[in-house]
């Protein structure tokens, strides 16, 4: 049995080999690179100026970092499940650089066209959290338990939000083919059609990525880095690793699915090479977007994280999918269709907004000045 | 400016002490002047029905411990010093009661203000003064196993201690200095 | 006869959980152990000492000028504060005067020493509350200012040993003016980025309001002091109450909060810091060239028998110190009343009922120094 391969047959088992080291070789360049770039954002920032000393710019930062988690002594506490605590990272590893099957690239680019492909980015990506809670069990500590139990319930919370707007953009679409619904941008990104899913989206991924301001479940603070605290070395770079990776493909999903992906505004017909620049940027300015939020917004607290899920982003999730289906299921043209959509979604994200600021901004008595005669009497 | 002109006889007069002496009536008080609060000595027996008489005077209304130490005397026994102050009238008042070096034994002010938990917790382990009924007597600043050795006495040696693990604080040979 | 719904057949059973003594948002070595209901806090035990010298007990054994170094190390985040209470405790059991423009000098660095604090604060309580070190750099940035000039005046960045009993050590740098000029420009901006950060900051304001309430009538119970009792609602600051230097001279305001929470704890600090900047610029310009010492002094000091306890409104509140003389060169007894310690007797108070996450701010907003609190 032969398959494809750059042009020429080869035997269907080289042919996932060679796929499969290049998504590895791949993604360890890309997140060393990310690692270098967060720092170096984040850096500036913070008035500071990042790596510098090691290679230019301080590139190789990422590489010495990567030499020394490897050099480091792979730690096991005494008390911890041996076979849960060793397999946790795995977990966490293998699920996300699964979801890179499906991640369109570029026209014809990627490791696999699936027709369900966003469907299945979905269902591989909310795996991962069995490997923290693994490892937050596993790791016989209290830190870590609180951490891996946060980040459960996070999970199961924000993954409703992120199929609620994955679907509205499916409906909008009118594919689960990730290919296709880049190629159904070409003249129009999604984000337009559908601003609220957008917006739903981004905030999910921050939790599902447990960035700022959704970082409980490793929030520095309170839970000391959460179910990875006792975790050292190779193995906790493989979380690290994991948790870039994870970061990457998100992003490319969400210039995929909202940004028009590598079809906006080009189209389809210019050569691969620009439409992968095309798609690094946008996935670039999505990231940098995350590194923005984390590097100026404090954490929230549990319960606020979990009423934000449950109490705003669901319910406008799901009218959104209502509201769709009413608009879509009349085969108006696509210019009203298109025109409804998108004032009716962007009123949905002014809505939301609208109650966020009501529920937290509520007139608030300042502190009075006590002048001298006051004070002094 | 010499040191003559500064403690030149400052007296009670003028000073809040009218007003203590008449809240502290029934019990045995005695008022001493220094160079900022006016001090008041009331006898170890009395102090925490004195302390609380203070508290709820109309007049006068000690409802802030701003501290409460004790000084070490050596022979004399010790002296129990409670600072208080009044949020309401804005004045300060310090509080001293003695303390036989043999008996160091004193009721709790944690009934009159919940902010004496600490101080006497520190008090208790420094010097060994003994609070009772003191809500939560366990030691405050030192390990919980050292409690056989009071730091701030001025009998305790101030260096060449030698700590044992796990078994306390053990003097070397002789009585330390 | 009792009935069981099925929501009470599962016995649960609370996680002990030990927070500190090496724990980022402890602020030091401070451990509390957290008894927790899930994510709510049902109990916290506080346990303090970790840094416990015995700075008390080595002050009795010096003279008094080599006692002042001994409090910079007590509260090492507002030594001249500390220093100030030392030394003004000293002049009152010796009846030294001091002159003008040694007050006058003394005020700036303290208020300055305030600034430098509060910056402390608002940096260490944004990384409690999860901002990734911003707020953090963009204190320091501030405070590094401050303590550029502090070690130019005195030569130290941490233990000044600055102020002597009678007056300062040594003249301040001839291009003081100047420089502390630029120091308030820095720290102006710095004032408004920080509030700018933070202050209305939705995830802040949600984090922040009304969490670890403490009534006033509690807080007077407690003994808090400074700005955590003045965010209760209590105008109570010894440089109003009980002026010292020359504190009545100039004009300010006290910031009073009206809710007694977290967020009160942070608006009233940044306040103070406006505060802190209206007072040294009315010092500078008040400034006149004098003695720095006064005219006789004695070469070994000596204090009649006696005893004070001088307070003066330190960044955290009320810094006490207690000395007994019983004459000669060294006190007797000299007892730190410490700010700290009063706030956090308060914590378990203000914590219980509260999530894991909020004790944390709590802490934070009681900006603690452990080093003051063990002494």
């Amino acid at each position: 049995m032969n398959a494809e391969l750059f042009g020429s047959q080869v035997n269907v088992w080289v042919d996932a080999l060679v796929r499969v080291l290049i998504i590895v070789g791949m993604m360890t360049v890309v997140v060393m690179g990310l690692i270098w770039f967060e720092r170096k954002i984040i850096g500036r920032f913070q008035m500071r100026l990042g790596p510098t000393r090691t290679g230019p710019f301080g590139l190789l930062q990422s590489v010495a970092d990567g030499l020394k988690l490897v050099a480091k002594e792979d730690v096991r506490p005494k008390n911890a499940d041996p076979w849960v605590f060793e397999l946790a990272p795995y977990f966490v590893f293998v699920p996300t650089f699964l979801m890179f099957v499906a991640v369109p690239f570029a026209f014809g680019f990627q490791v696999r066209v699936l027709e369900l492909g966003l469907f299945y980015v979905l269902a591989v990506s909310s795996v991962s959290i069995v490997g923290w809670v693994m490892a937050g069990w596993g790791s016989d500590n209290r830190y870590a338990m609180l951490g891996a139990l946060r980040a459960a319930a996070q999970a199961i919370s924000y993954e409703l939000p992120l199929v609620m707007a994955m679907i509205a953009v499916a409906m909008v679409a009118g594919t689960l083919n990730l290919q296709e619904i880049v190629l159904g941008q070409s003249r129009l990104p999604n984000i337009v059609l559908q601003p609220l899913p957008a917006f739903i989206f981004f905030t999910a991924t921050l939790a599902e990525l447990n960035r700022t301001p959704f970082d409980i479940p490793v929030g520095e603070s309170e839970v000391v880095g959460g179910p990875f605290v006792e975790y050292s070395g190779i193995r906790w770079s493989m979380f690290f690793l994991a948790e870039y990776a994870a970061m990457f493909i998100l992003a490319l999903l969400g210039s995929a699915i909202f940004l028009g992906g590598w079809a906006w505004p080009m189209g389809e017909q210019w050569g691969a090479s620009w439409q992968l620049l095309l798609t690094t940027v946008k996935a670039g300015a999505f990231i940098f977007l995350i590194f923005w939020v984390r590097s100026t917004l404090p954490r929230m607290r549990v319960d606020q994280l979990m009423g934000f899920s449950w109490k705003v982003l669901l319910p406008f999730g799901f009218a959104q999918i209502m509201v769709n289906g009413f608009i879509l299921v009349n085969g108006w043209p696509a210019v009203t269709s298109g025109v409804l959509l998108g004032t009716t979604s962007l009123a949905g994200l002014f809505a939301v907004g609208w109650i966020v600021q009501r529920s937290v901004s509520r007139p608030r008595p300042r502190p009075v000045m006590m002048a001298r005669s006051e004070a002094a009497q | 400016m010499t040191t003559e002109d500064a403690t030149a006889a400052p007296s009670l007069d003028g000073t809040i002490w009218a007003e203590v002496d008449r809240a502290l009536s029934g019990i045995t008080a005695s008022g001493e002047p220094s160079v900022q609060d006016v001090i008041v000595h009331i006898p170890r027996d009395e102090i925490v029905r004195g302390l609380r008489a203070l508290k709820t005077d109309a007049a006068l209304t000690f409802d802030y411990l701003r501290c409460l130490t004790c000084v070490d005397n050596e022979d004399e026994g010790m002296d129990v010093v409670y600072m208080l102050y009044s949020t309401e009238h804005r004045h300060n008042l310090t509080v001293k009661t003695h303390l036989d070096a043999t008996d160091l034994h004193l009721d709790t002010a944690t009934t009159v203000w919940r902010a004496a938990n600490w101080y006497e917790r520190e008090v208790m382990e420094m010097f060994g003064v003994r609070f009772r009924n003191h809500p939560d007597p366990r030691t405050l600043l030192m390990p919980e196993d050292i409690t056989d050795t009071f730091p701030l006495r001025k009998d305790h040696p101030l260096a060449e201690i030698e700590v044992m693990q796990g078994e306390g604080m053990a003097f070397p040979s002789g009585e330390g200095e | 006869m009792t009935t069981t719904t099925p929501g009470q057949e599962f016995e649960t059973q609370d996680l002990m959980i030990n927070m500190g003594p090496q724990h980022p948002a402890t602020h030091g070595v401070f451990r509390m152990v957290l008894q927790v209901d899930g994510e709510i806090v049902r109990d916290l035990i506080p346990h303090i000492g970790y840094m416990h010298r015995g700075a008390e007990k080595l002050a009795e054994t010096m003279d008094f000028r080599q006692g002042i170094g001994y409090m910079d190390r007590t509260e090492y985040l507002a030594q001249f504060n500390a220093e100030l209470s030392y030394v003004m405790a000293v002049e009152k059991l010796a009846g030294l005067e001091v002159p003008e423009r040694a007050q006058w000098i003394r005020m700036i660095l303290c208020e300055l020493n305030r600034l430098s604090s509060h910056f402390m604060f608002t940096g260490a309580f944004g990384t409690d509350i999860g901002v990734f070190g911003t707020a953090f750099v963009y204190s320091f940035r501030e405070r590094e200012t401050i303590l550029d000039l502090f070690e130019e005046i005195t030569g130290d960045r941490l233990m000044y040993a600055y102020f002597r009993p009678g007056g300062l050590a040594w003249e301040v740098t001839d291009n003081f003016e100047r420089r502390v000029g630029e120091v308030l420009k820095s720290a102006r901006q710095g004032i408004k980025d920080m509030d700018g950060l933070l202050t209305e900051n939705e995830i802040f304001r949600a984090r922040t309001q009304n969490i670890g309430i403490i009534s006033a009538a509690d807080a007077i119970d407690w003994g808090c002091t400074g700005p955590v009792l003045r965010a209760s609602g209590v105008p109570l600051d010894l440089r109003k109450t009980e002026p010292y230097l020359r504190y009545a001279e100039v004009d300010f305001d006290v910031p009073v909060g009206q809710v007694g929470d977290t967020y009160d704890r942070w608006l009233v600090r940044i306040e103070e810091m406006r505060q802190s900047v209206r007072i040294i610029e009315q010092c500078m310009a008040k400034l006149q060239p004098g003695p720095i010492m006064p005219e006789r002094m004695p070469r070994m000091l000596r204090t009649p028998p006696g005893e004070v306890y001088l307070r003066t409104e330190a960044p955290r509140g009320e810094f006490g110190v207690y000395m007994v003389s019983k004459g000669g060169n060294r006190p007797h007894r000299l007892k730190v009343r410490s700010s700290c310690f009063a706030n956090l007797q308060a914590l378990k108070d203000m914590a219980i009922g509260s999530y894991v996450a909020d004790a944390v701010a709590i802490l934070g907003s009681l900006d603690i120094v452990l080093c003051e609190v063990d002494r």
